[in-house]
């Protein structure tokens, strides 16, 4: 049984081409229905975010798994796979793991340790879960990406810190203000800057949002797009009183807000703390506003500043996570390769049961004349030979820590044992209760 | 038998150094478990002694500081349980650990002369550990405000901007606990005034009680602690919140620690009751 993965992501593959993949649109559990009832496959997966198309799959073949997955994508879109097909990528078993891993730890997303695509995943996977997609494989490796993404996120600085500037405004807000649903913002300049960040903190639960400009129209159209109320511009200095957090994002050649206003303001303020993102160019706050007390102003290069510094420490995680990364792959190899012993190790107690029944046969004149407790004494006799025979070797096979070694292992016992030749002397083999243990073996080494 | 709790806070005091820097959710929960035992610990150990003498332990100073750590310890924890937030403890435990070390070191359990038996005594003494517990957590809280508010303004977001919480909370944090302070101090003055005043006049001469006025040392300095915090709630309704309330927490509850220790062991007349 093997892991495929295939897919498209930001790092391969242009948004146009991105678009036409997307599975979110019509639902997973579509496609999924559709990959079910393939061939080849026997478990799906599909993750599909804005950045990402990608499909898990387990398969005992990976040729015929490429081709049927290939296949689907292009009946599924409606699309030819040749234009596709240079921008796809595939992964087989530890590598796929390997992938899916670092994109639940965040390491593969566009912005590195950003954490929504942990929960995008554990989405991925509760839908084939509804679907009844997953079996034995996905369902391991699945759950393990996300102790993954969580180690990631708790053992590495990886995720931590604002890494765009509205962001970084914003989580200066909440630690100024903490909550930030009682507070008042005013944005002055209805240009796209201010908009973004008037988003973030309408996303954050501000309930109250003002927008000034220097044309009513303007600030009265943006008004409209994220729901906050227009406010005159003649009433600037006295709306200055009420707001907390005020976001300038003026074209105006000269500042817009002088140290002597802002001054004015606080005094009605009664010294609450005011928080002024100024993030125009030409600067709209004059920067002596900022040794004012209780004024906390930030300009557009100390956000940017900020995001540096956290770009430059995510950076610095990212070798930390790849080891964590590295560290559960190596594990889960060790699971996936003794997963592959297991038709080795059926095969050799099927061939061991087989030979016990023939010699049995063969001496059955000879034990006719036995009294049928003694007989019974024989058959059971010679089962417990050959389950304790096989012991050994069985758990050696699937306690292997490399992957390598378990395949060579299996073809020595294939080659030694013939256990790949037609046997016609074969009896009726006990194929399931020999399946059933060797999976109870398979079961010592999963960590 | 005051080491015992004396070495668990020091252990938690070192769990929550640990987490304060590392932020390991872990450490930190391994932190208030054994700061939660070491006053469990506490808790028996003052039990113990009110069981042996017949009497709450806070006659003399050295008893009444290892009760004022307990109440801290105990107020310290029930803020941690209800704003989830274990930053603080970094600060609060390093107090607890150095001033149970008194009590440590001073293990003779002081004899409660007759005078101090009245009920009006006990209410006085507890409501005054419980002000200086609350005014001790808002000191912390105070300096916490200020780290704080001094980083986001020099606009170096550091260590305490990744572990501190909001400006904000801190501060109502802070206005809380003062509040709590200010009314345990008040009950805790007028009803030593009210008590002195009685004991003044009763059967029983004593030298320190006739020493109880506003010249003594000690009862000077409540009343200009009491001034203190009374204007920081007063400034606070005019606006005066955020860092220059911080600083008036900060300079109450050094003046209730000098007043407490420094004071409390080798100025007073009055309040010198212990050994």
């Amino acid at each position: 049984m093997h892991l495929f993965l295939l897919g498209v992501s930001h790092k391969t593959t242009p948004v146009d081409i991105r678009e036409h993949l997307d599975f979110a649109a019509r639902g997973l559990d579509a496609a999924l229905a559709a990959l079910a009832v393939r061939p080849s496959t026997s478990e799906a997966v599909v993750l599909s975010t804005c950045n990402r198309a990608e499909l898990y799959v387990a398969c005992d073949e990976v040729a015929s798994a490429r081709a049927d997955l290939l296949g689907f994508l292009g009946e599924y879109h409606g699309l030819d796979t040749s234009a596709v097909f240079p921008h796809l990528y595939e992964q087989v078993d530890g590598a796929a793991a390997r992938h899916l891993f670092r994109v639940a730890g965040g390491l593969d997303s566009l912005v590195v340790g950003e954490p929504q695509i942990l929960g995008q995943v554990k989405d991925a996977y509760a839908a084939a879960t509804e679907g009844r997609t997953v079996g034995p494989v996905l369902n391991k490796v699945f759950p393990w990406s996300f102790t993954v993404g969580k180690r990631v996120r708790t053992e590495t600085a990886l995720s931590e810190g604002a890494v765009s500037v509205s962001f970084a405004a914003t989580a200066l807000a909440r630690k100024i203000f903490g909550d930030l649903k009682e507070r008042t913002v005013l944005v002055i300049g209805a240009g796209e800057m201010g908009k973004l960040t008037a988003r973030h903190l309408k996303a954050q639960g501000v309930s109250r949002m003002l927008i000034t400009s220097r044309t009513l129209a303007h600030a009265a159209a943006l008004a409209e797009t994220i729901d906050a109320s227009p406010v005159p511009w003649r009433d600037l200095l006295v709306t200055l009183n009420q707001a907390d957090i005020v976001i300038t994002a003026t074209g105006a050649l000269l500042p817009i807000l002088t140290r002597s206003q802002v001054e004015g303001a606080m005094r009605g303020r009664r010294n609450r703390p005011l928080f002024l993102i100024d993030i125009a160019l030409p600067r709209d706050v004059d920067p002596a506003v900022g040794d004012l007390d209780s004024v906390f102003l930030y300009n557009i290069d100390d956000l940017q500043a900020i995001v540096e510094a956290n770009l430059t420490r995510r950076a610095s995680e990212i070798t930390k996570a790849e080891g964590i990364v590295a560290d559960e792959v190596k594990k889960f190899e060790v699971w996936l390769s003794a997963r592959c012993a297991i038709p080795t190790v059926v095969a050799l107690r099927q061939r061991f049961e087989a030979i016990r029944r023939q010699e049995l046969d063969r001496l059955q004149p000879k034990l006719a004349g036995l009294p049928p407790e003694a007989k019974a004494r024989v058959d059971e006799i010679t089962r417990l030979l050959v389950e304790k025979l096989l012991i050994t070797p069985t758990e050696q096979l699937k306690s292997t820590p490399d992957p390598e070694r378990v395949r060579s292992d299996a073809d020595a016992l294939t080659r030694l044992f013939a256990l790949d030749a037609e046997d016609p002397a074969q009896g009726e083999p006990d194929h399931s209760s020999a399946a059933r243990r060797a999976d109870d073996a398979g079961k010592l080494v999963t960590p | 038998m005051n080491t015992i709790p004396l070495l668990l806070y020091l252990a938690a005091g070192i769990l929550y150094a640990v987490h304060f820097s590392t932020r390991s959710a872990t450490v930190g929960r391994a932190g208030t478990a054994v700061l939660a035992s070491g006053s469990l610990a506490h808790t028996f150990v003052i039990g113990m002694q009110t069981m042996a003498a017949g009497h709450v332990p806070i006659a003399g100073t050295t008893q009444a500081i290892s009760t004022f750590v307990w109440l801290l310890a105990v107020a310290y924890l029930c803020m941690e349980m209800t704003t989830e937030e274990r930053a603080l403890g970094v600060f609060i435990v390093p107090l607890l650990v150095a001033l149970q070390l008194i009590r440590a070191l001073n293990p003779v359990m002081e004899r409660r002369v007759p005078i101090l038996e009245s009920a009006w005594f006990g209410v006085h003494v507890a409501s005054l550990l419980f002000a200086y517990a609350s005014f001790a957590l808002a000191c912390v809280i105070g300096i916490t405000y200020v780290l704080l508010f001094k980083e986001i303004k020099a606009k170096h977001l550091g260590f305490f901007y990744k572990r501190l919480p909001s400006l904000d909370s801190l501060d109502l944090m802070n206005a809380r606990t003062v509040t709590l302070g200010w009314v345990f101090l008040t009950v805790g003055v007028v009803v030593g005034a009210v008590w002195a005043a009685e004991a003044k006049s009763g059967p029983i001469y004593d030298p320190r009680v006739q020493a109880m006025s506003l010249a003594d040392p000690k009862i000077l300095g409540a009343v200009v602690c009491w001034a203190i915090y009374t204007f920081a709630l007063y400034t606070r309704r005019l606006g005066w919140g955020g860092k220059r309330a911080a600083y008036l927490s900060a300079l109450g509850f050094a003046i209730v620690l000098f007043n407490f220790v420094p004071i409390g062991y080798f100025l007073t007349r009055s309040h010198n009751f212990g050994g």
